[in-house]
């Protein structure tokens, strides 16, 4: 029992996102006692951003894109603030103000807010027929634009945009997009994992342009919209998907953003340079693995590994984070494509490269110094397993002999190498 | 909770828990689609079942952007809901022993979910290669356990018999 008249302590969570859930959840297997708030900007339990595209394909049907229900608070003993977005942490006075005038104070604090599309300086990127696909409501939008037949503009390649182009295909439109950059997806895949997805996504029907500018956008006399793109005729569009990149929501915390860089900076507890203050998921400029700069990682299992720390040391433990490491997987116009770490080789790094394993179209290992330290794999569901077998070497930072018996489900010495890396795994559930 | 222990010294390759695994999971005798596999290693004259170990800390599940993935509070097994599962094989990604599968015609994860606490594997396994154990008991199968056991089979350790 608590002593009577001692205040229970508040602990805020801006945002509910992957990261704010997962640091929720740790949050109350250490503290059963505190008080806390979720505060969303959004009018609904926790969703998944990574399900929209899959919402869109007609995957994952609308209900299935709550990851949590109300119960869950409940169960966890918060209160959800819907519709709070939050505009302002007065750090010296330890409270939230919201948008609409309201504040809140808090004793410790975990910003995760997420990032935001960023929308080009384009002339006449405006309309209802105009969306990023990053929100909830935006999704909806665009199911409603989605009609068998209709002529899409995708702005951007990257992993999202080109997500959001598979499934338009899969709707029957028609879809062109334009990229500014030489090539698609340079976060996520190297030049050759690029160019294979590329001619995947040719042949599935897309008009493809990297390397080009999207002019401007103009309705004609009857209200449709015109594009202009550098190099080719103008063409009319039913909808327009902007996908050119987010960044973080990172001005919530201004003063712990570092000059010249994105995302508030942590340290290795998640904790800002503000005491009782962190921050976690797509706003963190946390460590990585293996070291070097801090960056931000802005990925569903990073979130989730930020939060679980955050949460964790929000109730007082001492977690700390051994570093994100880059993963990325999706199945898009036929392929599986999926990516770890660092996989642009630098001098020096050894590189595997392999096109003969089964079920991988294109396998490349970047090494450096005996121990691999990123790949990229594009195939069939093989792609994603023989990454998952790759990851714990990258993580741990273990050299491997034998490259090709690692990622080779079956093989016996990759399998006691594999073992290993992986170190103590307690098998079996403790909860039940 | 218990799972399925794994002794690499009784097992014979008769692969009855895949046939029977792969027939419980989909209704047919696809071995490939099972969630237990028998690597045979020729070469050494040995062989070991794999199945999920359903972690304490289950990363394919905390990573899961779907929230498909459960612990079954009953079995204490890891389970994936296909009804909720994108496809996005994330967990595919997310696990290091190669133990989830892919249903291509359904565009599903799937894995080892112990058959709701009677495990099919565990009941056709001829040799005693195969138990159904507590957590506790099986840790003496279980990885680095395993592993070296495997490397006695497989006569990797030097001065050996």
């Amino acid at each position: 029992m608590r002593p009577a008249g001692v205040m229970r302590r508040h602990v805020a969570i801006v945002g509910n996102g992957a990261a704010a859930i997962s640091a929720l959840e740790t949050f109350r297997t250490h503290d059963r006692d505190s008080r806390v708030t979720v505060a969303s900007a959004e009018p609904c339990t926790a969703y998944s951003r990574v399900l929209l595209p899959y919402y869109l394909r007609r995957k994952v049907p609308y209900h299935h894109l709550f990851i949590r229900d109300a119960a869950f608070y409940r169960d966890f003993d918060a209160d959800l603030l819907l519709e709070s977005a939050v505009e302002r942490v007065d750090v010296g006075a330890r409270r939230l103000e919201f948008a609409d005038g309201r504040n809140l104070p808090f004793d410790r604090l975990l910003l995760a807010p997420g990032s935001s599309p960023v929308r080009p300086p384009i002339p006449g990127l405006e309309g209802p027929e105009v969306q990023h696909l990053w929100r909830l409501d935006e999704a909806g939008r665009l199911d409603h634009l989605f009609r068998q037949g209709a002529r899409a503009l995708v702005i951007g390649a990257g992993f999202v945009s080109l997500q959001a182009v598979w499934a338009a295909r899969q709707r029957g439109l028609v879809v062109t997009v334009i990229e500014l950059a030489e090539r698609i997806l340079p976060t996520v895949l190297d030049d050759a994992g690029a160019r294979i997805l590329q001619e995947c996504i040719v042949a599935s029907g897309v008009d493809l342009h990297t390397n080009t500018r999207t002019e401007g956008l103009m309705r004609d006399e009857r209200g449709t919209l015109r594009v202009s793109v550098e190099g080719l005729p103008s063409f009319a569009a039913d909808v327009v998907i902007v996908g050119t990149g987010v960044r973080p929501n990172d001005h919530l915390l201004a003063e712990c953003v570092e000059p010249a860089q994105r995302g508030i900076t942590v340290d290795d507890t998640m904790q800002t340079a503000i005491d009782g203050v962190y921050a976690a998921g797509d706003v963190a400029r946390g460590p990585v693995v293996g070291g070097g700069p801090r960056t931000v990682h802005a990925l569903w299992p990073t979130a989730v590994e930020q939060g679980k720390i955050a949460g964790a040391n929000l109730a007082g433990a001492r977690a700390t984070y051994a570093g994100s490491l880059s993963m990325n997987v999706t199945s898009m116009f036929g392929v599986t494509v999926a990516s770890l770490g660092r996989f642009a080789a630098e001098e020096g790094d050894t590189v595997v490269l392999r096109d003969d394993l089964p079920g991988l179209r294109y396998l490349k290992i970047v090494v450096r110094e005996g121990v691999p330290v990123g790949a990229v794999a594009l195939g069939g569901a093989a792609a994603a397993t023989a990454l998952g077998f790759l990851r714990p070497f990258v993580r741990q930072r273990v050299p491997v002999a034998d490259i090709e018996a690692v990622v080779t489900g079956e093989h016996v010495a990759g399998r006691i190498a594999r073992g290993r890396a992986i170190g103590r795994v307690v098998p079996g559930g403790s909860g039940s | 909770m218990r799972i399925v222990a794994v002794d690499p010294d009784s097992c014979v390759a008769c692969r009855n828990c895949e046939y029977t695994c792969a027939f419980q999971q989909t209704g047919d005798f696809d071995r490939a689609r099972a969630h237990i596999r028998v690597a045979y290693y020729p070469a050494e004259r040995a062989c070991v079942p794999f199945t999920c170990m359903h972690c304490a800390e289950a990363w394919c599940m905390e990573v899961c952007p779907a929230g498909a993935i459960a612990r079954n509070e009953e079995t204490g097994a890891v389970e994936i809901d296909a009804a909720r599962c994108a496809g996005c094989k994330m967990c595919l990604l997310a696990c290091p022993f190669g133990n989830i599968g892919f249903d291509e015609a359904d565009g599903v994860s799937g894995k080892c979910d112990l058959c709701g606490g009677d495990p099919r594997c565990v009941g056709s396994c001829i040799s005693g290669a195969l138990e159904y154990v507590e957590v506790e008991d099986a840790f003496a199968f279980r990885r680095e356990a395993l592993d070296t056991r495997l490397r006695h089979v497989l006569r990797l350790d030097k001065g050996r018999p």
